[in-house]
């Protein structure tokens, strides 16, 4: 068996457990636990839960055991949330029944008083041959294992592979992340990873068919050569996305070099960046962003992203965003002769600019109800060869204003012609909403429509700016590893 | 700990650092060029022991005492002759700082031939383990902070994009009708120190910083000039 396939043997049990343990499930009161029980009936969880209790019979409706000796099955996944004392007892005389266990309690290594506690408990964990999540975190949602700690969490499985050392966080990336469009292979959330840690999820990520994209929040990192090396190895097969947290707190250590005073803040992490081809990212936004990109879109290895066509209505939004862009080291370049020339010959409506950005005011769009979009960009795609194409909509200018399915009309026209150009041209969406509930509404139903086409959506020109550097970034480390 | 006989001599000699003399040799042992030299005390006779060397000459003061020569009037250069270099440290023994120290000698150096002045610098990350530093600006590296991280090892795309990422990286190719230096020499000086042989890759765990500082850079190649390393304390947990 080689690595990969010892890895995701191991992990098996975590993603798809047949049986789940409960612990702290009270059967007069609704506990975090019982909450867990409720949740993961509702996401139609199909394995067997056995929750353990001191001496009710049965909670929840399900009989309940005295300890995890006493289960008819062994336990692949245990998800534990009682007093931080009680536990390390537990997990020691599990005696190799449970293969992981989730300790969601907190009291342990994030306080002075608790760190002992936790080394207590990783080696009760040991000795009860059982690998651990946690402890201070909040739970892991496995769509393909219908496993959940997220309340409303889509059944969808995705490709998007997330570990969080936060619990809140890791709730936030599921939760805003699938708004946006996100579906998750994985989201675990590590807490203080006094066993398992971020990297031994990444690790996980990387050799799982399921995970296109792994997207990693992390606070302190315990083994920081070991994500270079794995990063390293993989050679940026699969985009990893790193939001690390605490970065401007480095490099206070006393120097007594040059060098040493000059490592300050994140230098490290930049390094890591340029030299293994993760993407950092500084903000929840811009890591879901970036996430939702390589979700939807194929990396190239050839040709990395870099000229970008701007192509909507909003003549200010566009040059605000060509100069973002160029911040961001995009570039809108203004077309060549035959480029200009193929547009010029459609003669557009007067206050239509046909340079790049294509500005086209909402009267041009609805011609042919948006079907002009098809021409406009077939005129762009035979005369040049963007790497990338952004259309901006500005949707009041649409809601209640034009007949017909413009919009819609668009973005078919859009996809034609991609049609004709395959794994040409990058082809991203933004949405521009002024926040009114009906635009917002329209907004919501068109994006799901586009998300479902495969088409990337995007709230701002910032955001897809973002996204845009990112893909940049990670094909430009293909390609250099290419050679 | 080490396997380095110049890191376990300055160990047993209790000391916390290298001295310059042996930070060179150690850079030499890995391939990078130092200049020649030869270490001579107050009162030999110096034309004899000048003889391999070729003028003009740098004169250095060597203590543990004294961290910084510049500051202390430690370091003289441009000298033409053995005449020169004895009344250089005749002036030396005269300054209060270098007359109350404990001296080890005097470094007297072939001087480097002009070039521009970079740094390499190395340093122990408590989580990545060794990284690499280049920066521009030689002594005045603090001020300018134009500087690129590596961790150690990097790849020789790795040293050519470090170049890339300085702010001063132009300098490098020759502006105002000076000559471009010697990248190459600049990426294999990298390679020396931070690659999967390198220096630092090998001996991360006993060196907690590093300032080749400066390394001069011509169209000829690239010379460390001046080198310090300060040892991590024997026993810290790797």
């Amino acid at each position: 068996m080689n690595d990969a396939d010892r890895i995701l043997e191991t992990f098996k049990p975590l993603f798809e457990p047949r049986s789940v343990a409960v612990v702290g499930a009270s059967s007069t009161a609704m506990t975090p636990a019982n909450v867990f029980i409720r949740r993961m009936r509702e996401f139609g969880y199909t394995g067997t839960m056995y929750p353990i209790h001191p001496s009710a019979s049965e909670i929840d409706g399900l009989p309940a055991y005295r300890s995890f000796a006493e289960t008819p099955e062994p336990i692949d996944y245990a998800y534990i949330c009682v007093p931080a004392a009680h536990i390390p007892k537990m997990l020691a005389a599990a005696a190799g029944r449970v293969r992981f266990a989730q300790v969601i309690s907190s009291g342990f290594g994030e306080v002075d008083e608790g760190k002992a506690l936790q080394e207590e408990l990783v080696s009760a964990a040991h000795a009860g041959a059982c690998r651990m999540l946690g402890p201070n975190c909040l739970g892991m949602y496995s769509p393909r294992g219908r496993l959940t700690f997220v309340e409303n969490a889509s059944s969808d499985i995705g490709t998007v592979g997330i570990v969080s050392q936060s619990g809140g966080l890791g709730t936030d990336i599921v939760r805003r992340g699938q708004v946006r469009g996100l579906r998750f292979s994985g989201a675990v959330t590590v807490g203080n990873s006094a066993d398992l840690g971020p990297n031994d999820l990444l690790e996980y990520y990387l050799a799982d068919p399921q995970t296109r994209v792994v997207g990693i929040y992390l606070e302190a990192v315990k083994d920081g050569r070991r994500m270079f090396d794995l990063l390293k190895a993989s050679r940026a097969a699969k985009p990893v996305v790193l939001l690390k947290g605490g970065r401007t707190q480095q490099g206070l250590l006393a120097a007594a070099s040059h060098t040493g005073s000059l490592a300050g803040d994140d230098r490290v992490w930049v390094a890591l960046s340029r030299q293994t081809g993760c993407l950092l990212v500084d903000t929840l936004d811009q890591f879901l962003d970036t996430l939702l990109v390589f979700q939807m879109l194929s990396p190239r290895n050839d040709r990395p992203t870099r000229e970008i066509v701007m192509f909507g209505n909003g003549g200010g939004t566009s040059v605000l965003a060509t100069d973002l862009f160029a911040r961001l080291g995009l570039d809108v370049m203004p077309f060549g002769e035959a480029t200009l020339d193929a547009l010029k010959a459609l003669k557009l409506p007067p206050g239509t600019s046909i340079t790049n950005p294509v500005d086209t005011p909402v009267g041009t769009l609805q011609q042919d109800e948006g079907r002009i979009a098809e021409k406009i960009l077939d005129a762009i795609y035979s005369t040049g060869n963007p790497q990338a194409l952004v259309m901006h909509l500005n949707m009041a200018a649409f809601v209640g204003r034009t007949r017909g399915d413009v919009m819609g009309n668009l973005m078919q026209a859009v996809l034609r012609v991609q049609s004709r150009y395959p794994g040409r041209t990058h082809f991203i969406l933004a949405l521009r909403s002024d926040g009114e509930p009906e635009v917002e509404m329209r907004k919501r139903d068109f994006r799901k429509q586009a998300l479902a086409l495969g088409i990337p959506v995007y709230d701002e020109m910032m955001n897809v700016g973002w996204a845009l550097a990112a893909l940049c970034a990670h094909e430009r480390f293909l390609s250099r590893e290419r050679q | 700990m080490t396997e380095n006989a110049l890191i376990q001599a300055a160990r047993l000699a209790g000391r916390t650092s290298l001295d310059e003399l042996s930070g060179k040799r150690l850079l030499a042992q890995y391939g990078v060029a130092v200049p020649k030299s030869v270490v001579v005390q107050a009162g030999d006779t110096l034309a004899p022991k000048l003889r391999d060397l070729r003028a003009p000459y740098v004169v250095k003061v060597m203590s543990q005492d004294i961290l910084h020569k510049s500051d202390v009037g430690g370091v003289r250069v441009r000298i033409q002759d053995a005449a020169a270099v004895e009344g250089a440290i005749r002036e030396m023994l005269g300054r209060s700082e270098i007359a109350r120290a404990r001296l080890d000698g005097f470094l007297v150096e072939e001087m480097a031939p002009p070039g521009h002045e970079l740094v390499i610098g190395g340093l122990r990350d408590p989580q990545f383990g060794p990284l690499v530093m280049v920066g521009l600006g030689g002594i005045l590296v603090e001020v300018l902070k134009d500087v690129a991280f590596r961790i150690c090892p990097i790849e020789p795309i790795d040293a050519l994009e470090m170049l890339d990422e300085l702010k001063g990286r132009a300098l490098l190719d020759g502006v105002r009708g000076q000559a471009p230096v010697c990248k190459r020499a600049i990426v294999d000086a990298l390679m020396r120190i931070a690659g999967a042989d390198g220096l630092l890759t090998r001996l991360g765990d006993d060196i907690a910083e590093a300032d080749i500082n400066p390394l001069i850079v011509s169209e000829r190649g690239a010379v460390a000039v001046d080198a310090r390393f300060i040892l991590r304390p024997e026993g810290t947990p790797v």
